[in-house]
């Protein structure tokens, strides 16, 4: 399990996180989400045991992972800014990762030449943006982490390189009960992925939910009502947004789909449909709470 | 053998559940055929294996498959063929409620439909 709690870190004065607190449980994959600046990377930089925290815990199962050799060697990142020496070849760096990784699988590497197609002795620093990520993935998969933290991983790879690593993350997931945390901006991606959702904003995370609980508690309703006729709605429900289009309307509101309808239907609307919500529009309308919204501005 | 729709509104597991249903009523999944594991269904969709347990769990609660410890899923009840046969019966007979209403919906006489019946009894 990965906890942080009530993390706080301050660069000169700017409070990038803000008593953050985030769980992630064992076997899981946890989809961080936020707008840009909320202060992901800064956390994922705290769980990898980059930056010590002002204040506030950072651990992984149950040990701080600052200066933590032990901890440390149960995870694995890909950054979103990775680093490989000058000049050092697929083959060097997988030496170097070997050194530092006791349970590195050498067995997985060579079988991983197939998949990635990247010349063993090919230097790293003069492949593309997309091949340098892949060979990422070639490292970091071959270090077995009971903790994979990824920070924007998909990004720069090509539609089947991003389906083959999922692929293999979510295999280790099934068979080795790998936990993954990971920060994209994809939500149609993650919402394949995860389990666990949490949304970050201004260096706190404002919601953390199992993506199911997270789906079944807000609820898209489209009701056509009789013409001429204002739709006033019962006053105890949690109505987040409300917008139409000729007759139909759409209402983003909380609660269960059904208990939603059953509330509404006494309304007399002459059409009402639930529909479930994509990750992306949950994302969009409780951000939107938070003064974050986008902006219909015409250029 | 499934393919996710991602615009339907449908989740993920509902959309795995379902099509793993239609492969069993429709026979693709012959009764007491191995279903593919969780791992191998998640690596090969590319999500998570709890989405996928999920549906299996539902599938073996609403009796389309049975799962035998240690060994993986299987297509169909654990007993007999007869529970198969009112499963298809069921879909097919659903399927042609369906395609009724729509034919109705189309202005078909009940004339119309009984003479496609009759044609059909009749070959």
């Amino acid at each position: 399990m990965i906890e942080v709690k009530n993390a706080v870190k301050t660069f000169e004065g700017f409070r990038a996180l803000d008593g953050a607190d985030i769980t992630v449980p064992d076997g899981g994959v946890y989809g961080l989400v936020g707008p840009n600046g909320a202060g992901k990377s800064t956390v994922i930089r705290h769980i990898t045991g980059i930056y010590r925290p002002d204040s506030g815990e950072v651990l992984v199962e149950g040990e701080p992972v600052y200066e933590n050799p032990a901890q440390k060697a149960l995870l694995a990142a890909i950054p979103d800014d990775w680093y490989y020496f000058q000049s050092a070849t697929v083959a060097d760096m997988m030496r170097f990762y070997r050194g530092f990784y006791p349970a590195f699988d050498t067995a997985r590497y060579e079988r991983f030449k197939e998949v990635f197609a990247i010349p063993e002795k090919a230097v790293i620093r003069r492949l593309s943006k997309g091949m340098q990520k892949q060979v990422a993935f070639w490292l970091t998969m071959c270090c077995r982490p009971r903790y994979l933290i990824l920070d924007e991983p998909v990004d720069g790879l090509d539609p089947v390189m991003r389906r083959q690593v999922w692929s293999i993350m979510m295999s280790d997931v099934a068979e080795h009960g790998t936990t993954v945390l990971v920060s994209s901006h994809n939500l149609r991606e993650l919402e394949d992925v995860c389990d666990h959702v949490g949304i970050m904003n201004k260096g706190k995370v404002l919601i953390e939910r199992s993506l199911n609980d997270l789906q079944e508690n807000i609820v898209k309703l489209q009701a056509v009502w009789k013409p001429g006729e204002a739709p006033v709605l019962p006053k105890e429900l949690e109505v987040l947004h409300i917008s139409h289009v000729g007759r139909v309307y759409t209402y983003i509101v909380r609660g269960k789909a059904a208990e939603v309808t059953a509330r509404l239907e006494p309304c007399g609307p002459l059409m009402l449909e639930a529909l479930p919500l994509s990750l992306e529009e949950i994302f969009i309308y409780e951000l939107g709470g938070e003064h974050y919204a986008v902006k219909e501005i015409i250029l | 053998m499934l393919t996710l729709n991602y615009r339907d509104s449908e989740p993920i597991y509902g959309q795995i559940k379902n099509g793993l249903k239609k492969l069993i009523v429709t026979g693709a999944l012959a009764p007491g055929e191995k279903l593919p594991s969780v791992r191998s269904m998640a690596a090969s969709l590319a999500i998570n294996p709890n989405t996928i347990q999920r549906a299996y769990t539902e599938l073996e609660s609403d009796g389309f498959i049975h799962s035998i410890p240690g060994k993986g899923s299987f297509a169909g009840r654990r007993q007999d063929e007869a529970d198969q046969d009112a499963l298809r019966l069921e879909a097919l007979l659903e399927k042609l409620r369906e395609l009724v209403a729509e034919l109705r919906y189309l202005n078909v006489t009940t004339a119309e439909l009984m003479a496609v019946v009759e044609g059909g009894l009749n070959q």
